[in-house]
């Protein structure tokens, strides 16, 4: 089956050609159907690659084709089939299907439907390349891939003018971090000589520190563009202007997880570049915290699942900095779920008000649509890290990797996000599902969602509850652990064999921080002590500077936006001026030597033969001249 | 003493120069032909001074003499006939008022 | 004494050539520049007689003064202009041609005067079988081009003083 890898992206490619080609006219409806089809199967066969690779094959590289042969540069068409690629892989292909599923009810009454799954096709090919590139250019690829999908479906309704703004804001931020994923496979290039992974990673040591530190951090700023880490977040919140399947697949379980993949993959050079791991860990963290924040305040109910999904990005980069790779992975698999299930159960909710996002107008709706809300009441319990819930082993691997690797202020940071993260995610439950409905017309006319969007919900919820256990347990040495322990661990990074009882009481002190946070929400929201709009006034300033995201955004616009454009401006001056001025000069004097050449023409044929007479005289002087040799030959 | 070969030459020289000066000065057209017929007749008359002295057998400055004729004559003839149709367009042969062509 | 005939016909002839081409420029009267132009011919002619080319003289005259003069004449009388005064028929260039010419006189006066060559010119048997021979038998071909140019120019000008008859 590994020797069929390629088939995995070929599926959803042939889709998205197909789709392209024939859905408007002839497809309809079946586009969706084409499209669900071909990820099912390439979930199908990842489930194979995975259980090869379990089986023992652990390393295996299937070359399609040589891509660019130039003297010693040689790139390969290759796919790197590890524990690390299969396990993104089955999760990308298995999230994917669901979600594809689900889009075929969300998306029905769409008149964009079939552009809706060519794009979303195309999507998940290039993710795959990118998760099984086994080169820095061809993820490059995949990576550029997902960038112009994400701006493609984040702009779909681009009848409007948020969505293509909110479009090219992502897209914008994306290429931002991109200069910085180049700037760092140019350096790998010319520091190794190769951007082959299996060749970068095993001649590190050839590096000088400086070398590796500049790369690893180029790398990091392409993936805080990838994964919406400070600076470059704050397209993710804006691209919720796209249709709620996009944000689940693209803005929560895939796409932004392409920079937790590549650090993990590059971990060799992380590893050995000292302070870049700490930089990785530090922005994570600090990232985490800042995005919970914002979510404490926001109304939109998608909103506050994407700086959750900010967040707990934070968490995963945390995890790396920290050097636990593993739980990196970990919490990405187990957020994916989770977090997907979050997003289309939002899509659930808006689906059966008919388009309202605010949850001020929502409320007591869990008798409206029941399995929307027992899904998703599990998914906010993963999220909130309670046991036995798969969000739980995650993040209290990260968590006890903090404190345990020496990072007791990070450690700290975690725990308080972890507060927030609960509090949010009860108080978006509580405001949606619970309490007297505020909206009465809305109310009456909410209906739960048809099957082909409920099952998916199911499934992921099935997800949460049993995968955390199943491959999470034991802590520091449950299956995951075995499986990617190997290729991701590397040396450098302490291996941690602590006590059972350590375990137990830092488990103990996550699971109190949630239960803190959500005591706290239920205590503000349902008891209303302290009620939260007192608590809102009183903040006052703090409170507005929440509301209004920081005013990060219209820091950007200033700063950057403005100076940038100014800048352009500039250039443009230049261009019409001087360059269109150099050329029309140009043409001036041709025109003007022209013209004054012309007064030669005086259509007087005694001037005519005037200037032939004195050719002549020209001819008699140089002929004399030679013949009285006053000119010597 | 016979005349020596340089004053021929002169002699051609001088009527050339009264010929040129013809052409550039007056202004009908029609003398300004006759001016160009006197610089023929100067050349002829170097040519055949020059042929007379130095060839030995054949008469080659002569034989150019004759073609001088004929062209020359040819070239009165479609002169004279463009400033009559000239003269028909506007009845002047004023070289210095026929400007049409200025650009 | 007879070795005197020679340079007096030719100092005669000189004197005739330049004043009759000056008149041919600077007369008052078109048909008087004609027929002085005529004049110039015919003392060409005698040049060529005095240089020993009896045949090209015979020439000179049948052509230049026979036809050429005959056909200026015919183009005077039928450009009559309206009269003028006498400085009205110079062109304005007058000065800038002078300016020109002066020196090409000079020049070519220098040429002309400096010719060293002593030796004298004078008949050594008739010019008639030489050329005979030369355009007949040497350059036939250059013979038979020249009819072709006679005939184009011919119809030349007919074509170019044609009215169009409607």
């Amino acid at each position: 089956m590994i020797q069929n890898v390629w088939l995995i992206p070929a599926f959803p490619l042939a889709a998205f050609l197909i789709d392209g080609l024939f859905g408007r006219r002839w497809l309809h409806k079946w586009t969706g159907v084409i499209a669900s089809a071909a990820v099912g199967l390439s979930a199908l066969i990842a489930i194979g690659v995975f259980l090869e690779v379990l089986g023992g094959q652990t390393r295996t590289t299937v070359t399609l084709y040589e891509w660019i042969g130039v003297g010693d540069f040689h790139i390969n068409v290759a796919a790197l089939v590890d524990p690390l690629s299969s396990v993104m892989l089955l999760v990308v292909t298995v999230v994917s299907f669901l979600i594809f599923v689900y889009s075929n009810g969300y998306m029905e009454h769409d008149h964009g439907f079939h552009r809706f799954f060519t794009w979303l096709s195309l999507f998940v090919f290039a993710m795959l390349i990118l998760v099984m590139a086994d080169n820095y250019l061809l993820m490059f690829v995949g990576w550029e891939g997902v960038g112009l999908c994400s701006y493609l479906l984040i702009g779909f309704w681009f009848e409007r003018p948020e969505p293509y703004v909110a479009a090219k804001k992502a897209f914008v931020m994306n290429r931002i971090g991109d200069w910085g994923y180049t700037i760092g496979m140019i350096t790998t290039f010319l520091v190794f000589g190769s951007v082959q992974f299996t060749d970068v990673f095993e001649h590190v040591g050839i590096a000088t520190q400086a070398n590796l530190t500049l790369i690893c951090i180029a790398f990091f700023f392409g993936a805080t563009g990838k994964s919406a880490q400070l600076p470059l977040y704050s397209w993710l919140p804006d691209a919720m202007e796209g249709p709620t399947p996009v944000s689940a697949l693209i803005h929560a379980a895939t796409m932004v997880t392409a920079g937790v993949y590549l650090v993990a993959r590059s971990m060799p050079l992380f590893a050995a570049a000292g302070p870049s791991l700490a930089v990785v860990g530090v922005v994570g963290a600090v990232t985490a915290i800042f995005a919970a924040t914002i979510a404490l305040v926001q109304f939109d109910i998608k909103r506050v699942m994407a700086y959750s999904t900010v967040s707990q990005l934070g968490y995963m980069f945390l995890a790396l900095g920290v050097g636990a790779p593993v739980a990196a992975i970990f919490h990405l698999a187990t957020h994916a779920f989770f977090k997907a299930l979050l997003f289309l159960g939002s899509g659930s909710v808006i689906h059966g008000l008919g388009g309202e996002q605010d949850m001020r107008k929502m409320g007591g709706l869990r008798r409206k649509l029941p399995v929307t809300y027992w899904t998703m009441l599990l998914a906010g319990g993963a999220l909130a890290a309670l046991p036995p819930l798969a969000g739980f082993w995650s993040k209290d691997e990260i968590v006890a990797a903090a404190f345990l690797g020496g990072y007791p202020v990070l450690w700290a940071v975690a725990i308080l996000t972890a507060v927030l993260t609960a509090f949010y995610v009860t108080r978006a439950m509580w405001l949606t599902f619970h309490g007297e409905p505020r909206d009465h017309h809305l109310y009456e006319h909410a209906h739960e969602s048809p099957a082909v969007m409920t099952l998916p919900l199911v499934a992921l919820a099935a997800g949460t509850v049993v995968l955390g256990i199943a491959i999470g347990f034991p802590p520091e040495t449950g299956f995951i652990h075995r499986f990617l322990g190997p290729v991701a661990q590397v040396e450098g990074i302490a291996e941690h064999a602590p006590e059972a009882a350590t375990i137990l009481v830092l488990a103990a002190i996550s699971v109190a921080a949630g239960v803190l946070g959500i005591l706290a929400g239920l205590s503000m929201y349902v008891r209303h002590r302290p009620d939260p709009a007192a608590v809102s006034r009183a903040a006052g300033p703090f409170y507005r500077l929440l509301v209004n995201k920081y005013f990060v955004d219209e820091l950007y616009d200033r700063r950057i936006v403005d100076a940038l454009h100014a800048a352009f401006g500039a250039m443009w001056a230049f261009d019409v001026h001087v360059i269109d001025g150099l050329a029309n000069r140009l043409g001036w004097l041709a025109a003007a030597g022209g013209s004054s050449l012309r007064r030669a023409q005086t259509g007087i044929v005694g001037n005519y033969a005037l200037t032939i007479v004195a050719g002549l005289l020209l001819v008699l002087v140089v002929y004399g001249g030679y013949a009285a040799g006053f000119f010597t030959r | 003493m016979a005349v020596p070969l340089g004053a021929f030459i002169a002699v051609s020289a001088v009527l050339f120069f009264i010929g040129t000066a013809g052409v550039l000065v007056r202004r009908n057209a029609v003398v300004i032909l006759m001016s160009v017929e006197l610089m023929l007749n100067a050349t002829n008359l170097a040519l055949v001074a020059f042929s007379r002295r130095y060839s030995s057998i054949d008469e080659r400055g002569s034989v150019f003499v004759v073609f001088i004729f004929v062209v020359a004559a040819a070239e009165v003839a479609v002169g004279l006939a463009i400033v009559l149709s000239a003269y028909r367009n506007k009845p002047t042969v004023d070289v210095d008022e026929i400007r049409q062509l200025k650009g | 004494m007879l070795d005197l005939i020679e340079p007096a016909l030719f100092a005669v002839l000189t004197i005739a050539i330049v004043a009759a081409g000056a008149g041919v420029v600077l007369a008052n009267r078109i048909t008087t520049s004609a027929l002085l132009m005529a004049f110039t011919f015919l003392n060409i002619a005698g040049m060529f007689v005095l240089l020993g080319a009896e045949t090209v003289a015979m020439f000179q005259v049948l052509i230049y003064v026979g036809a050429i003069t005959v056909l200026i004449l015919y183009g005077v009388m039928f450009t009559p202009q309206s009269p003028r005064p006498y400085g009205l028929f110079f062109q304005t260039q007058k000065y800038w041609a002078a300016l020109l010419v002066v020196p090409i006189a000079i020049i070519v006066a220098l040429i002309a005067f400096s010719f060293r060559d002593s030796a004298t010119v004078g008949a050594k048997g008739g010019d008639l079988l030489p050329l005979a021979t030369s355009v007949f038998r040497d350059f036939a071909f250059p013979f038979e081009v020249a009819s072709v140019l006679l005939l184009a120019a011919m119809v030349g000008a007919i074509v170019l003083v044609k009215r169009d008859e409607d």
